[in-house]
């Protein structure tokens, strides 16, 4: 909607970042005897699903599931786009806060109550029993009722959040991570209690499947992707709709930049800050939502993963902007994805990815502090001009 | 320049250039000041002045030139305020920097604490130092141990003084130290400064009121768009020279202008003959009733105390007041941005007390903030953003719940036009922050004018402008004004005031202590008003 020349700066600076934080991770591979370039080829091959013209390894069948169509694993590329569809959700979950200057920390949790309520709703017309039933809704009602669900008690939870904020002055950082552990704990509690698992044999905390009508199908069999995706991708479009074509966006973006004059315009900034953080909440929600209706099918310990604040990471690189994060939703899911297949291929562990993403993050944040370290010239010009 | 003395300058600064980005700040700025002067440092909003003087202090380096001290040269060990202070430099800021929660001796010693064995505070000795200075300046009265938040406006800036006496300044520098005081605090500080001269410390001084430097300076530098305009001894100028020299009069080399201007009220715009003289006599029903308003800040104190106030059609009433007597409170009471403890607002005789801000606008209300950078604009919005701002529901500005930023930059490009706004063709699209202070001004007094309000609630609508953006913000108002508007216009340049208001409110300590005709108010008497010298009142 809007390329200017300062997102166009951003994404040369984004790429930047990108390959500074390769060059580091190579020199910290090379240190530990591996070979940068055999890792990165490994990391890509994870990443696109792509294969080099070598032999395959019978470890790395794992990874190769499903038909090959030539060189090109269908399968491995539909779970590096399944891995991108929760972080381009929190991405957009914690740039549209962003935007509205708010530093939302609690996607986890709100992710987390969103998955939990979607293990409830969806789970209308299960019978509890091993086996999914196909359940009393139509599947056309079922699925938006639950995706519904799980976007209103995220929603809920962020919006809590933002009244603390706007009404209680409540710093939103302190009050999300505070909102992180009591929805994390108190799904678990759901899920070792009232509503565990009635199966007999099962010790782990989660919650019965839900109901067949609920499910998201693969699109590529036995794969993670689901149309929950599409859903990303068009909620990119709509948050950027929102920002830049709606009077309530032009209000969040008022609020962001300068709250004062937001106020003084007339705006009534503690309902926006509250609105803002109830669909960050939402967005949060549906990503969770999504976890449980195409992936595990039930509540399960842990579902949020990390994405919550992997989705921090997103929306820093991606520019707070909408489609500078699907750019960079797309990166982080292809790297963690990629990087799965790396530790089978060439036993570094995966978790250089963190190590890649973190780089990244520091980057793209010491440009952040560079641009606010320059503020006192700012102020210098200013004081000039006042003079 | 005074060739006759020996030039034994306290202070030297030549070729000094100084760059933003964007801007050349200074350029081959030369300055020289004898030692023991009172020496005034004159020039529009803009012109460098700030700047040279924060350059003396350590603050900017300068690009290029040299500067010395009482005849050394210090170029290369003037980094920071800290080395200045070294050197027997001492500032004013316009902004004090005194830290509210401490006394006026801690805010004194801070950063210089003389300490003992162990780093133990030696205060006996400090508070005897102080005692003494306090005495020098004539201001015994001040309690060392009172908090700094409790001392006046003018107190606070005696304080900053004596810290920097304390510190073995022998130069002073202070910049447009008047900007904010009533016009007998004014005097008073100008005593004390005389005073101070007379015992030997330099005192340079940074102002565009030439008034004060007519009746103080020895001597007088002139800038103009950060160059050398000319130097004068203030013995042997006129106002009407200097301000020529100020504003961009051809001189020829005897130093007299080229192209002859009027007189000098001519040029400055309406000093002398207001424009209220010149008015229809205002009639009709009131616009605006303040009735008994009271607002409180956030800890519960009174800020506005019970002010009552009457605006007519077409009718603009200035309010007057030293810094911080509660007008922006007031101001923000009418906007609906503090909230009204006790008394009611009408607007057009339907009260508008408990109506949300946005309502307030709906209903006819326009505001020009005091504060341009926080309240007024958001600096980092595009220039169409910014002015369509608090419009962006309304369909004939291109608002609504969906938007349609065509339609809005096209307005924003007509007001650009309208409104002379300096910037280029993509204007309205660049962010505000590149705008300079004038042009940034006009956006902010078009978006109020342009919604065709019933009342302006007007703060400081030229504060920080040249003379040029200033007359434009006046003819502005004015036009609006005959066309029906009517206008509270709070401001602390009194001259403002008197040059534009039919009526004029004074406000002391919150309240509003009287309500006078323009035709009927001196300077002198709206002073007395301003410092509480005169109590009781019409209004209060």
């Amino acid at each position: 909607m809007k390329l200017s020349l300062n997102s166009q700066s951003n994404l040369f600076r984004a790429v930047l970042s990108i390959l500074a934080g390769f060059i580091i991770v190579g020199v910290l591979l090379k240190m530990s005897g591996y070979s940068p370039l055999q890792c990165y080829q490994a990391l890509a091959e994870g990443a696109t699903g792509i294969r080099s013209g070598k032999p395959i390894n019978l470890s790395d069948r794992g990874f190769y599931i499903g038909s090959w169509q030539g060189n090109f694993s269908p399968y491995t590329f539909a779970q590096t786009l399944a891995t991108i569809t929760p972080l381009l959700f929190c991405g957009l979950a914690i740039a549209l806060g962003l935007r509205a200057g708010l530093f939302n920390i609690g996607a986890l949790g709100q992710m987390t109550l969103g998955a939990m309520t979607a293990a409830f709703v969806g789970a209308i017309g299960a019978n509890g029993s091993l086996k999914p039933v196909a359940g009393s809704l139509p599947h056309w009602a079922h699925v938006p009722l639950t995706l519904l669900a799980g976007a209103v008690a995220g929603g809920l939870w962020g919006a809590l959040a933002g009244y603390l904020k706007a009404k209680r002055g409540v710093h939103e950082v302190l009050s999300t991570i505070m909102l992180n552990y009591i929805a994390i704990n108190l799904a678990n509690y759901l899920a070792m209690h009232n509503l565990k698992d009635p199966n007999p044999s099962n010790m782990a905390a989660q919650t019965g499947l839900i109901a067949k009508s609920a499910w998201l199908t693969p699109i590529v069999a036995q794969s993670s992707l689901t149309v929950g995706l599409l859903l990303a991708v068009a909620a990119a479009v709509g948050v950027a709709f929102l920002l830049w074509r709606t009077a309530l966006g032009y209000e969040i973006r008022a609020v962001g930049l300068g709250a004062e004059a937001a106020r003084t315009a007339g705006i009534p900034v503690s309902k926006i800050l509250i609105k803002t953080m109830a669909m960050s909440g939402a967005l949060a929600g549906v990503a969770g939502a999504l976890e449980v209706m195409g992936i595990h099918h039930r509540f399960v310990q842990g579902t949020a993963g990390d994405y919550g604040f992997d989705g921090i990471a997103v929306a820093l690189l991606g520019g707070s902007h909408p489609f500078g994060i699907v750019l960079s939703a797309s990166f982080f899911g292809a790297l963690g994805n990629g990087a799965n297949f790396m530790q089978i291929q060439t036993d570094v562990p995966k978790t250089i990815a963190v190590v890649v993403q973190a780089i990244i993050v520091l980057l793209v944040g010491l440009r952040f502090r560079r641009a606010e370290s320059k503020k006192p010239l700012v102020l210098a010009e200013e004081g000039w001009k006042d003079g | 320049m005074n060739a006759n003395s020996p030039p034994e300058y306290a202070v030297r600064m030549e070729n000094i250039t100084k760059r933003f980005p964007g801007v050349v700040a200074n350029q081959q700025v030369a300055l020289r000041v004898q030692a023991g002067a009172f020496h005034a440092v004159i020039g529009e909003n803009g012109a460098g002045k700030s700047t040279l003087l924060n350059i003396l202090y350590g603050r900017y380096q300068p690009d290029s030139g040299r500067v010395f001290l009482h005849g050394q040269e210090v170029t290369q060990s003037l980094h920071s305020p800290a080395d200045a202070i070294r050197n027997g430099v001492g500032m004013v800021s316009q902004h004090y920097a005194l830290i509210p929660a401490l006394t006026v001796l801690e805010n004194v010693l801070l950063g210089a604490e003389p300490t003992g064995f162990g780093g133990v505070l030696k205060c006996r000795a400090a508070i005897t130092r102080i005692h003494e200075l306090a005495n020098q300046l004539q201001i015994a009265s001040l309690d060392v141990n009172q908090r700094a938040d409790t001392l006046s406006i003018a107190a606070q800036q005696k304080v900053e003084i004596l810290k920097a006496l304390y510190r073995g300044a022998n130069i002073l520098l202070l910049d447009e130290p008047t900007a904010t005081l009533a016009p007998q605090e004014a005097e008073s500080l100008f005593t004390l400064l005389r005073n101070l001269v007379e015992k030997g410390t330099t005192v340079l001084f940074v102002t565009h009121k030439l008034r004060e430097v007519m009746a103080h300076s020895h001597a007088v530098t002139v800038l103009r768009a950060g160059q050398n305009a000319g130097d004068f001894i203030t013995a042997e100028t006129n106002e009407a020279e200097l301000l020529h020299c100020m504003i961009g009069a051809r001189l020829n080399s005897a130093g007299q202008p080229l192209i002859p201007f009027g007189d000098v009220t001519e040029t400055e715009g309406y000093a002398g003959d207001t424009w209220a003289a010149t008015r229809p006599a205002v009639s009709g029903s009131p616009l605006l009733q303040i009735e008994g308003v009271t607002v409180r800040n956030s800890r519960r104190v009174e800020v506005v105390k019970s002010a009552t106030l009457e605006l007519m059609h077409g009718e603009i009433v200035g309010v007057a007041g030293v810094d911080g007597s509660g007008q922006r409170d007031l101001a923000e009471a009418i906007l609906g941005l503090q909230t009204v403890s006790i008394g009611k607002i009408f607007l057009e005789g339907s009260e508008i007390t408990d109506d949300t801000v946005a309502q307030r606008y709906q209903k006819g209300v326009a505001y020009i903030p005091e504060d341009r950078h926080r309240s007024g604009m958001i600096l980092d919005f595009s220039v169409t953003e910014n002015y369509t701002l608090g419009h962006h529901r309304e369909a004939n500005w291109g608002g609504g719940t969906l938007i349609h930023p065509p339609i809005m930059t096209a307005h924003t490009v007509a007001m650009i036009q309208q409104y002379d706004v300096r910037i280029s063709e993509l204007g309205a699209l660049i962010p505000a922050r590149s705008l300079s202070g004038g042009n940034q001004q006009k956006i902010v007094v078009a978006r109020a004018i342009q919604s065709a309000p019933k009342l302006l609630v007007a703060c400081q609508p030229t504060r920080g402008l040249d003379v040029e953006a200033a007359r434009f913000v006046y003819r502005t108002l004015e036009q609006a004004r005959r066309e029906g508007l009517g206008i509270l216009l709070f401001s602390l340049d009194l001259e403002e005031i008197l040059q534009l208001s039919d009526r004029v409110a004074v406000m002391f300590n919150g309240k509003i202590v009287t309500v006078l005709p323009t035709a009927q108010a001196t300077p002198e008497e709206i002073g007395a008003w301003m410092t509480g010298a005169k109590a009781g009142g019409t209004e209060a």
